[in-house]
């Protein structure tokens, strides 16, 4: 397995934070907001965490895998190999839609 | 400081700055190594200028003004910043004698994501450089 890029499978992520406090080089960015639930049957609504934004900034990113390790859920993972190559900065932090879409291109 | 060639597109010269910045400048060797890259002839050196700078390593504050006086020799080369340090830092963002970006001080071409990048990605963003200058 080639360390070379992480996805995201965004349907996974709980945003519990772990990869980002983790992250050696502080390169994820995650913000998620908290929602109310009502289930049928259930005695009282369930509060779960929405996620908004997931950024990983692969400007810093050391593809140590710390994120890949820790995350309980497996929401993130290794991806087939690809260069990661762009004439700005700002467009190598990837958000959710590239981190995703990115994987299924490459299937 | 050496001249290489690019296997496939022998009209991108590129010169690397080996000054010990830091590991990815053995990415640089091992794209040698692996034929993806050609030691320039000797007789090329001094007539054509290069043209693709690579900034490859960590730029601490203490070196800057080496790898500026590099820069500033060669005003027409486009500019790579390879790997993460030369980037943004990388991994040592937060600490102080570490230059956060050569961008800051240059304008860079191409950014290669990586820490370190491999070879293939050295390789694809030279080629995005060539064909960026066939095109243009």
């Amino acid at each position: 397995m080639i360390h070379s890029f992480i996805a995201l499978l965004p349907d996974k992520c709980t945003s519990c934070m772990l990869c980002v406090r983790e992250c050696p080089a502080w390169c994820i960015h995650l913000d998620s907001h908290t929602e109310e639930v009502t289930e049928p049957g259930a005695r009282r609504p369930k509060k779960i965490n929405v996620l908004d934004s997931f950024d990983i900034d692969y400007s810093l990113c050391m593809y140590c895998g710390i994120c890949v390790d820790v995350c309980p859920f497996d929401a993130l993972e290794w991806d087939q190999h690809r260069a990661l190559i762009s004439d700005s900065r700002v467009d190598l932090t990837l958000g959710i839609t590239q981190l995703t879409s990115e994987k299924d291109s490459a299937n | 400081m050496a001249r290489y060639q690019l296997a496939e597109h022998p009209h991108c010269e590129v010169e690397v700055l080996t000054a010990g910045l830091a590991c990815c400048t053995l990415e640089v060797e091992a794209a040698v190594t692996a034929g993806l890259l050609i030691p320039a002839q000797l007789g090329n050196q001094a007539s054509t200028p290069p043209s693709v700078l690579v900034i490859s390593g960590t730029v601490t504050d203490a070196l800057l003004p080496s790898v500026l006086d590099v820069i500033d020799r060669y005003p027409d080369a486009q500019l790579m910043s390879f790997g993460a340090c030369a980037t943004s830092g990388g991994p040592y963002w937060d600490s102080p004698p570490v230059t956060k970006g050569i961008d800051q001080f240059s304008d860079v071409a191409v950014y290669v994501a990586g820490c370190p990048p491999r070879p293939e990605a050295f390789v694809a963003a030279l080629l995005s450089l060539a064909q960026a200058g066939i095109s243009s």
